[in-house]
């Protein structure tokens, strides 16, 4: 594992596309399902998502995304179905179990907008690079810095948790017993964070030097050798994104001062 | 298989390791490390590291057994073998948590003697071996890397291991700092301590250590008297290991290496 | 003085860094010529790295602390260059292998044109003077590779590359092969030969002194931050201090000390063949070692 990341190498129309596109598409479509109480305008989005993911072909990573909150969701049906605040409709009782209505409509909305925001952000996360990413903020007028501390991230941490393996090697071999009960383990936290934080320092110290040293900073606006072109089908969909947007907000914020 | 007893000895059979099934990284060694001082060279990526991780019980062989004077590795855990084998790991930053020099070097008595007072006793002792006693008292990273790594051979040396593995012990460090290891190693010789070092400095090896074993791929291919097996062209070559300067110097002068090898200021 | 002449001018260097009280570097003056190869010796904490640092003006603008004196690099003290041009002038190298890779760049191309990126230059210049590199560095195969995954010397190999492809007209290295297996050493020594034919003044901290002098001209010797001598390797390593501050010296070096075998310069050998004709003579007259 080089970098962290969940980025699957694949030749489609929906990886071709510019981060900032996908990045529009998500932020438009999270803030939409919850501008809007409506099931319908989540679900709207949901499926786009999944259509999407399909044309991407990585519908089966993102069913393994939407599978991680299954139990969530459920719980929270089953909960808010019993004691949300507002029950007063009942609509199916299983043996003691009371379940109403605006609980299930309540949890059901909440669901939605969670796995909605899922998929919007999944498809990006599964779609691009991450270091393209940063590229492609960087260009549109992020902190180079900024940027740079983004991408090293990524692959900084495997690099942290083997160095983590073999810090846990010297303190055993230091008689550090990591089994036993709480206290044990408890000394033994402290022996492998201690090394693990201690020594990244110095290694970020290290690595500042190194790119100081080959001019990062030097100017506000760097070349960028990685082209990431932005076709007039990216602008297209920014637009309709921007648009609808306004749209919502001018609508919500009507009804808003309407009532 | 019955402990033996009083078995002074390493002994390594038929050991075969992989990371990765069926990826062998060492390949049937076998063969006994005695009290000779020791040096394990080769490449990097030739098994080196490992056969030490594994003398060290931090690793388990995949096929046959080590024995550690009698104990088999299989049947203990690193932790419990810190009392009888020491490694100084090669990356002082992959250990050192305390904000003390004392503190670091009686985290490991601590944990093996489990007395307080002995502990201290032998961490003012073994900073006193590498030179660090007037520095007890400070912070490690106030130290330079040459001096951290001195550090972390007290901090082995102070829980009294009757074995004592050197991973690296001349990177980083000035001629100085060298021949300061060197005498600390034929103190613990002259104590009657194993000695084992893997690293690539040929000219340390041919100084301190008497058996030298090369690894090349995960075997063995050479293994004896250092002075013979460093003489070994082939064999070196074929590790991508160099001829130690002494020898270079006496084949050219045209004198047996007894000749010169004591003459050093 | 006739600073435009000479590459790097060191006058009355002195630096501490911040929290110490103790100088890092104390009255250091020295001049290097363009193209010459200089090495630096002292024991550890003599001031080695903080003079490789001091070249590039890292010390003080990026570490702090107090310094005196200046450095000039082509005739201006470093910390009035400003970073784009300062960087184009003088590269700095580290020990450490792993830490010198930006963590950012996912391919070795990307990794090496990094610096050029930073500085601004054209994408067509970058990816031009980025192969250019690669190829003479012998990292061309390796280009879409990441870096981590690469060898302990292919990775210094990918930091001298790094810093190289922004061209500069000085290179320093802080104890480069220290963390290397003999492969990668002579892999990065190798580099160096070929940095010298192509005219860059090589600034190198070594303690195998034994390579160190088949790649240097000129010697500095540090002892705790004042510069003990300049000179010739032949006339460092005779001198009376490396003795009194146990620097060391060549191996063979020091068996010709140990007989008193000298050049008939009355210099010690430092360089192999050398001190094997002057052994020669001198073990006929010292007799077999009893």
């Amino acid at each position: 594992m080089k970098t962290v990341s969940l980025y699957v190498d694949k030749d489609t129309f929906v990886h071709k596309l510019e981060p900032v596109t996908k990045l529009w598409y998500a932020f438009t479509s999270v803030i939409l399902s919850f501008i809007f109480p409506s099931i319908w305008m989540g679900l709207l989005f949901l499926s786009i998502s999944v259509f999407l993911s399909l044309v991407a072909r990585v519908l089966k990573n993102m069913v393994g995304f939407v599978s991680a909150v299954l139990v969530v969701s459920l719980t929270m049906l089953v909960i808010q179905g019993m004691f949300y605040k507002e029950n007063a409709t009942l609509v199916f009782t299983i043996g003691d179990l009371k379940f109403y209505k605006e609980g299930l409509v309540h949890a059901t909305l909440l669901i939605i907008r969670i796995v909605n925001m899922i998929t919007a952000f999944g498809l990006l996360i599964l779609t691009t690079r991450p270091s393209d990413m940063v590229t492609n903020l960087v260009q549109k007028g992020l902190s180079p810095k900024l940027g740079y501390i983004l991408s090293s991230v990524l692959q900084i941490i495997p690099q942290m948790l083997s160095a983590a393996s073999t810090i846990i090697d010297a303190q055993r071999s230091r008689g550090l017993e990591t089994e036993g009960n709480f206290s044990q383990k408890l000394k033994a936290f402290f022996a492998l964070i201690g090394p693990l934080v201690l020594s990244s320092l110095v290694e970020a110290r290290e690595r500042a030097v190194a790119i100081e040293v080959r001019g990062f900073g030097a100017t506000k606006r760097p070349t960028f050798v990685k082209l990431i072109p932005e076709t007039r089908t990216d602008r297209f969909v920014k637009f309709i994104m921007k648009f609808v947007l306004v749209i919502a907000v001018v609508w919500r914020v009507t009804l808003w001062i309407l009532k | 298989m019955a402990q033996m007893v009083n078995e002074r000895s390493i002994k390594i059979e038929n050991l075969w390791f992989a990371y990765k099934s069926e990826e062998y990284v060492l390949k049937g060694i076998s063969l006994t490390i005695d009290e000779r001082p020791t040096a394990i060279v080769g490449q990097n990526g030739a098994g080196k590291t490992t056969f030490v991780k594994l003398l060290k019980a931090l690793l388990k062989p995949t096929k046959g057994d080590i024995w550690i004077f009698g104990q088999n590795t299989k049947d203990t855990t690193a932790a419990k073998l810190a009392k009888t084998v020491g490694l100084v790991f090669q990356n002082p930053s992959d250990q050192i948590f305390k904000s003390k020099v004392l503190d670091e070097v009686m985290f490991g008595p601590l944990n093996v003697f489990k007395d307080k007072h002995k502990a201290y006793e032998n961490s003012l002792r073994a900073l006193e071996i590498v030179g660090l006693s007037d520095k007890k008292e400070e912070h490690p990273y106030d130290l330079t890397l040459s001096e951290r790594k001195l550090l972390c051979l007290a901090s082995v040396l102070a829980m009294e291991p009757e074995v004592i593995i050197l991973d690296e012990p001349t990177i980083a460090q000035d001629r100085y700092s060298t021949k300061l290891i060197s005498e600390i190693i034929q103190q613990l010789v002259s104590l009657r301590k194993f000695v084992i070092t893997i690293t690539h400095d040929m000219d340390f090896v041919l100084e301190n250590f008497s058996r030298t074993i090369v690894f090349t791929d995960g075997v063995v291919i050479s293994d004896g008297e250092t002075e013979k097996v460093l003489s070994d062209d082939r064999a070196l070559e074929k590790a991508h290991l160099e001829v130690p300067w002494l020898i270079k110097l006496a084949r050219r002068i045209g004198v047996n290496y007894d000749e010169i090898k004591n003459l050093r200021v | 003085m006739d600073t435009e002449v000479k590459k790097i001018v060191v006058e009355n260097l002195s630096y501490t860094y911040p929290l110490s009280k103790i100088k890092a570097l104390d009255n250091v003056s020295f001049s290097i010529f363009p193209g010459e190869s200089v090495g630096i010796i002292g024991r550890n904490g003599a001031g080695k790295s903080t003079l490789c640092l001091a070249l590039t003006g890292l010390v003080p603008s990026f570490f702090g602390g107090k310094r005196s004196g200046r450095v000039l690099i082509d005739g201006t003290d470093v910390l009035d260059i400003p970073k784009e041009k300062l960087v184009r002038k003088i590269g700095l190298v580290l020990q450490n292998p792993f830490s010198q890779i930006s963590g950012a760049k996912m391919t070795v191309f990307e990794e090496v044109a990094f610096g050029l990126e930073n500085v601004g230059l054209e994408r067509d210049e970058i990816l031009e003077k980025v192969e250019k590199i690669l190829r003479r560095l012998d990292l061309w195969s390796k280009r879409d590779q990441n870096p981590f995954e690469l060898s302990g010397g292919q990775l210094q190999r990918l930091a001298i590359a790094s810093v190289l492809a922004l061209e500069p007209e000085i290179l320093v290295l802080d104890e480069p092969t220290s963390q290397l297996d003999p492969q990668g050493t002579t892999e990065v020594f190798e580099v160096l030969s070929e940095l010298k034919k192509m005219g860059i003044t090589i600034i190198l901290v070594e303690h195998k002194f034994e390579k160190l002098v088949e790649h240097v001209d000129k010697l500095i010797f540090l002892h705790e931050g004042k510069l003990i001598g300049f000179s010739t390797p032949e006339e460092i390593f005779s001198m009376r201090e490396i003795d009194e501050y146990n620097v060391g010296e060549p191996i063979y070096t020091s068996v010709c000390k140990k007989l008193n075998a000298r050049k008939p310069n009355g210099k010690y050998p430092v360089h192999f063949e050398e001190a094997v004709e002057v052994l020669k003579g001198a073990l006929k007259r010292h007799g077999t070692n009893g």
